[in-house]
């Protein structure tokens, strides 16, 4: 173990009121002492558990759960087999009619990936993707899917994926949340919830939904709560602070020279402070190049929000971030399939290539991994004349750098798409690779709580070693 | 009153029991018969079973191993067995190798050959013979065996026996028996107390603890300048007397009664009339309602004698506390929303009032505690023969609704909702008989439609129907609120006891699918002194009276320690038992176990008076003594176990938001009546109705009074910890996080309570050092040192001109630079550590 450096204390010995850096010093040391690394606080780096495929992880979630066979699962069968009644693999459905995809499937890349005519930007990176085909979650119902995959359950309160990994991996930047999430739906607070975890691993939400939703801020694009103060300067904000720090360190000395409390105080002020400058320059994207914009369609009607929060994401990660979520509503299309879905692939297609080419440049993709998909599938067979129902036994998600293969598929569902035949990856086993992707052990990384340790993917989880680099 | 199809839950259950096991097991083999094993079932097992499920697995999977014959006959932790030699029906292994059910394919990956399932089964058709004779000791089908009468030694399920404190050396630091427990502890660790508070502190720190508020100026100077002994009971007693003091430990109690008022979960269906339960614990901490009744009441109040109307009413609003927990309302099981519904009150009564986690035995024993499935089971009986009545109405996201309570208007209850005209009534009569009417013709249209063609009838048609329908039982939600004159309705959430009692079978892996054994409702066995009887008798209804007696009991071993514990927790900052929900075997073991048996055995002696056991804590000298800092002593004990010194705390959420708006003059505290969300009504409106309402005006109530809707809680509560509303937490987190300093520093609230602190203190007559040492007195409790009163003209003389400047210069900027400085100088007090810190 090393000793820590104080460089985040700098601010003692530079403070305008000149606080006493040695007593703070003498302090730290102490503490570290006693608690051994921890001391450096909860959102410090950490040491994975084995090899660190991904540093950073980007999650674009399709809440409504997106149609996979008209998009990433290339069922020809599906396609003979239109206008026949469902096969008893469709279980209750047995009365349906089977309808084909409804746009053209392709081969892309030198992989010759199957995907639909849906992604002209994306099929660019084919050879990136590593196309899971045989997902499965248990619940055919929106909000308990969406939750289960978050938390892994849907009966519990339990911490989600972005939480556990800023717990078991720490931050890289301290001036910024470790967990971001964008446009999180409402009522969907366990997606970015800790849980039982401390509160400080939660993920910090920018927009999105909910009865509550607060403008922060005063200004005009939503951000981080609280994050710009509407009634001071820098200089006159920086003056106050001098006081209030000055006040804590009376307060320190009176109390014997020692507290930890209050040095958390004094410390969070300078974070704080810190995160004012920090965060809105993250998020200020007009510094980006008119090409770069481009590349994640911004400007463009259809593809600017989308684009944006791509954007935002890439700032992010190369800021430290060490979890980013966009949600992506609307998915759900048990009617007007054909116009809505088409929309909602184009309104994403280009930001996501953006993405993926621009971390590309920028060597940012090895270390990055990149999740597209939604809580479930839908089904081979039409519902109404243009639309498919839930399905939950079979569906595609796709990930891309942070170590995973590219151009492949993972797994299989049967000849229409119903259901998962070859190698199933339960939502489990999706939390349990993407925790190893980033150098976690799912069987380790524990929490203690109400007297036993919890894992995210409880007893069950099994590591698709196959589709790892 | 709607019941549930529980019955539906009593199936055959299929089980077999050893002995017949070994009745049809084999013992010689005929050679034919043992070349068929060794050539088509032995390398099979090994080559795709063995895996998991053998001696040599890393992890045995489902407790099931199949590389001996004893075990693949006993089968695993579903009950049922591997292998029964002749029937492959009742052959477990099979059923999951053919893949019928979708919830057991074995092997995970990729089914078996035909083939070799069909050897499978005319091995087991012809008894399946099997040579691998090696007998497993203590083999159980995976089971953890529970002995009982172990189970009962654990420190904790043994009754508190008071001892005679100890010996001290030191003399005259022991004021109270407390002291003495405490002080053996020090000395035995060879150090040493600390100073006592000083008399400034210390006021600060009873008043916070009592009341959840800083004393004010007169109260500090009159307590500094009493010198009489019996300065500190006086003071303590002037608090439990207050009218704060409930509203400050209810609040302590609604955290481990993880109390809310909507269902959280994925739809998160509003509560309206939640808020009764929270303010009928305020009113029992209130009045000192002894702690034993409290709890009987909030089990089965509706079936304790009572006195008059009112105090029946008082008894079933207790019950809410089974009623406020989290839900899943759209699950479309019902059977399993149900099962959920007791899980969530058994895991909330269990850790609220017993420190244990018996939810845990759900789907196993549990894995800790001597405490079984069929314990489990045992209470899920006594909850399923009672009905949860949490009211809600149908909608497209809710399937789960039930009745509400509904009280005599003479109860004396206070009502929620202002009384509304009886034309109103009408008119909303009249609105839900036309949206009634339009949901009807939606159906008949899309009926017909459905008639003409059947692919047209689809999800839009279904929607619609859904659509007019929910709009007709929002209005109907709205109408049931009043009677018929326009006076509200007074609804209470509760339990209620089910006309036919009504036992559970045990659930294998609690899955409502796989019901077992019936068992007989009744009590934790290792509870329960041995031989006791443990179940509830055929005609105790329910037997939720008997599980309130058996807990709120003297000999309970763990209801009077777990509450002792609790209440030293909020007082000293830290718990004798570290893990106050948790008593069981994982839990910590008290660093002071003589003393929390002292503790729970007074408490219980003195008639479970909570008031008596907070004044004991507070009279002692542990309590009052100093938080200072002492090297010698950190170096040995730097967490305080031994409590040589006060622990410094830091304030909940609500005392620092109650504490700025006391400071600034304008907390209000005119208790609440009802609830924004009761307000908010029923409709489809309502989230919108509560946003404006608790986003739109600056409330100035206390904390407790602010709505609390399950993963939306008011932004200055949860930035400071408040926890989460769906779990039992009798320890709130205290993080030091950059949010906070962010609200402080920048949100409109604490902007808002600055200013109004700067506006009392403008108006303080008397110089400006004056007005300096009255800001101090109403933040503090003490006037500004040396150091401070230079640091603060330090501000002054460089904020108020870049404000000045700023503005523009100018007199009327000046006047505004000086409120603008006053006011940040305020919020730099409110904003300060020493603020919402108790040294």
């Amino acid at each position: 173990m090393k000793m820590p450096s104080f460089s985040r204390r700098e601010f003692l010995k530079t403070g305008s009121n000149g606080f006493g850096y040695l007593a703070f010093a003498a302090l730290a040391q102490q503490q570290w002492l006693r608690a051994g690394a921890q001391a450096a606080g909860p959102l410090a780096a950490k040491a994975p558990h084995f090899t660190q495929r991904a540093k950073h992880v980007i999650f674009l979630c399709m809440q409504g759960a997106p149609s996979h066979v008209d998009t990433f699962d290339y069922k020809p069968k599906l396609i003979a087999d239109a206008g026949k009644q469902a096969p008893s693999a469709a279980g209750r459905y047995g009365s349906a009619k089977l309808m084909p995809p409804q746009w053209k499937f392709t081969q892309q890349g030198r992989s010759g990936l199957w995907m639909s005519e849906l992604w002209p930007e994306l099929a660019r990176h084919a050879d990136k993707l590593c196309v899971l085909n045989s997902m499965t979650t248990d619940l055919p119902a929106h909000p308990q899917a969406f939750t289960q995959l978050h938390t892994g359950t849907t009966q519990f309160v339990r911490p989600s994926l972005g939480a556990w990994s800023l717990y078991g991996l720490g931050t890289l930047n301290e001036n910024l949340p470790g967990f971001i999430t964008i446009n999180p739906p409402g009522n969907a607070a366990r997606s970015y919830g800790s849980a039982f975890l401390p509160a400080i691993y939660q993920g910090t939400k920018i927009g999105g939904g909910g009865a509550f939703a607060r403008r922060f801020g005063g200004g005009e694009q939503a951000g981080v709560a609280n994050i710009r103060n509407s009634r001071h300067t820098t200089e006159e904000q920086r003056t106050q602070l001098d006081l209030v720090q000055a006040l804590n360190k009376a307060t320190m000395q009176q109390g014997g020279g020692v507290s930890a409390e209050v040095e958390g105080v004094i410390e969070s002020y300078e974070l704080a402070f810190r995160m004012q400058a920090e965060v809105p320059k993250v998020m200020d994207l007009s510094r980006e190049t008119a090409a770069t914009q481009a590349l994640y369609g911004i400007g463009e009607q259809e593809t600017d929000t989308f684009g944006r929060q791509c954007l935002m994401a890439r700032k992010f990660v190369e800021a430290g971030v060490r979890f980013v979520e966009i949600t992506h509503g609307s998915w759900d299309q048990h009617f007007n399939l054909k116009a809505a879905l088409e929309r909602n692939c184009h309104a994403v297609d280009k930001p996501v290539a953006g993405l993926l080419a621009d971390l590309q440049s920028r060597g940012l993709l090895k270390d990055t991994l990149v999740i597209w998909g939604g809580e479930f599938g839908r089904t081979p067979h039409s519902q109404g004349d243009d639309g498919r129902d839930h399905n939950n036994k079979g569906f595609t998600m796709w990930m891309a750098g942070g170590g995973v293969k590219g151009g492949m598929n993972h797994g299989m569902t049967d000849d229409h798409g119903y259901k998962a035949v070859l190698d199933k990856m339960h939502i489990h086993d999706w939390h349990a690779t993407v925790l190893a992707l980033m150098g976690l052990d799912h069987e380790r990384l524990t929490y203690r709580y109400a007297g036993r340790d919890f894992r995210l993917t409880d007893v069950h989880g099994t590591v698709a070693r196959e589709i790892m680099m | 009153m709607k019941l549930l199809p529980l019955s539906s839950l009593i199936l055959a259950p299929v089980m077999l029991t050893g002995a017949d096991v070994a009745e049809t097991a084999h013992a010689g083999i005929a050679p034919d018969q043992l070349q068929f094993f060794e050539k088509n079932i032995r390398p099979v097992l090994a080559r795709h079973c063995y895996k998991c499920h053998s001696a040599e697995s890393e992890k045995v999977k489902g407790g099931l191993t199949l590389d001996t014959k004893q075990a693949t006959l006993l089968g695993g932790e579903s009950g049922h067995p591997g292998v029964t030699p002749g029937s492959v029906a009742q052959s477990s292994i099979y059923a999951a190798m053919t893949w019928k059910n979708e919830d057991m394919q074995m092997p995970p990956k990729e089914k078996l050959p035909d083939d070799v399932i069909a050897n499978f089964k005319k091995w087991i058709e012809m008894g399946a013979p099997d040579p691998r004779e090696t007998k497993v000791a203590n083999a159980n089908g995976g089971k953890r065996v529970i002995d009982m009468e172990e189970g009962r030694k654990h420190w904790s399920f043994q009754k508190p026996v008071k001892q005679a404190p100890p010996e001290v050396r030191t003399e005259g630091w022991t004021r109270t028996e407390i002291d003495r427990f405490i002080l053996a502890g020090i000395e035995k660790a060879g150090l040493h107390p600390v100073r006592d508070a000083d008399r400034p502190t210390l006021i600060r720190r009873i008043a916070f603890d009592l009341t959840g508020l800083p004393p004010t100026p007169d109260e500090v100077k009159a307590f500094v300048a009493d010198t009489s002994p019996d300065a500190a009971r006086r003071v303590i007693d002037m608090y439990l007397d207050s009218e704060r003091y409930g509203e400050r430990w209810a609040r302590h109690w609604l955290d481990v009664a993880r109390y809310a008022e909507s269902s959280g979960k994925e739809v998160n269906v509003l509560y309206s009339h939640a808020w009764r339960y929270r303010d009928y614990v305020i009113e029992s901490f209130k009045k000192d309602k002894p702690y034993d009744q409290f709890l009987k009441e909030q089990i089965a109040g509706d079936l304790l004698k009572f006195t008059d109307k009112r105090d029946q009413a008082e008894k079933i609003v207790a019950t809410g506390f089974l009623a406020v927990g989290s839900k899943g309302h759209n699950n479309r099981d019902r059977r399993q929303f149900a099962m959920d519904l007791v899980d969530e009150q058994i895991d909330a009564m269990s850790q609220s009032m017993l420190g244990l986690t018996l939810a845990c035995a759900r789907c196993h024993d549990h894995k800790f505690d001597p405490v079984t499935q069929r314990d489990y089971y045992a209470l899920a009986g006594i909850f399923l023969s009672s009905e949860t009545l949490f009211g809600t109405y149908d909608q497209l996201q809710n399937s789960n609704t039930s009745a509400l309570i509904e009280l005599d208007r003479d109860a004396g209850q206070v009502s929620g909702l202002a009384k509304i005209a009886p034309a109103e009534v009408a008119q909303l009569k009249s609105r839900y008989e036309t949206a009634a009417r339009t949901a009807e013709e939606a159906r008949r249209e899309a009926f017909a439609m459905r008639q003409q063609d059947r692919d047209k009838a689809g999800a839009a048609a279904f929607l619609r129907i859904r659509g007019t329908r929910d709009n007709a039982e929002a209005i109907k939600a709205d109408l049931d609120l009043f009677h018929e004159d326009g006076t509200p309705r007074t609804l209470v959430m509760g339990v209620l006891d089910r006309k036919t009692p009504f036992n559970s079978p045990i659930l294998v892996r609690g899955d409502i699918k796989q019901p077992g054994e019936v068992v007989p409702r009744g009590l934790v066995e290792v509870l329960c002194a041995k031989g006791e009887p443990l179940n509830i008798s055929p005609e105790g209804g329910s037997g939720r009276i008997d599980l309130a007696h058996w807990i709120a009991s003297k000999d309970n071993p763990l209801t009077a320690r777990v509450m002792a514990n609790r209440v030293w927790l909020k007082l000293m900052g830290s718990g004798l038992v570290a893990t106050p929900d948790n008593f069981g075997v994982m839990g910590q073991k008290p660093t002071h176990p003589e003393l929390l048996d002292h503790l729970a055995v007074t408490f219980m002696e003195n008639g479970w008076s909570v008031k008596k056991l907070i004044r004991e804590i507070m009279l002692s000298r542990a309590y009052q003594t100093g938080s200072a800092y002492d090297a010698a002593n950190f170096a040995v004990d730097p967490d305080n176990k031994l409590h040589w010194r006060m622990n410094q705390r830091r304030l909940d959420a609500e005392a620092i938001r109650d504490a700025m708006l006391a400071v600034g003059g304008v907390l209000n505290f005119y208790p609440v009546d009802g609830s924004p969300v009761a307000r908010a009504g029923e409709g489809r409106q309502a989230l919108l109705t509560l946003q404006r309402e608790v986003t739109g005006k600056p409330h100035t109530c206390r904390s407790i009074y602010l709505p609390i809707v399950r993963d939306q809680i008011p932004e200055m509560l949860s930035v400071f910890d408040f926890p989460d509303a769906s779990l039992v937490n009798g320890d709130r987190e205290t993080t030091n996080v950059p949010s906070q300093s962010l609200f402080l520093m920048n949100n409109q609230q604490a902007q808002g309570a600055a200013d109004a602190f700067a506006a009392r203190v403008a108006k303080f007559d008397g110089n400006s050092s004056e007005r300096l040492g009255y800001a101090y007195q109403l933040a503090f409790g003490r006037g500004p040192n040396a150091q401070e009163r230079q640091a603060i003209s330090h501000f002054w003389t460089r904020f108020q001109p870049q404000v000045a400047k700023n503005m523009g210069g100018g007199k009327d900027a000046k006047q505004k630079a000086d409120f603008a400085a006053l006011s940040a100088f305020c919020q730099s007090l409110i904003a300060s550590a020493e603020f919402r810190y108790l040294n």
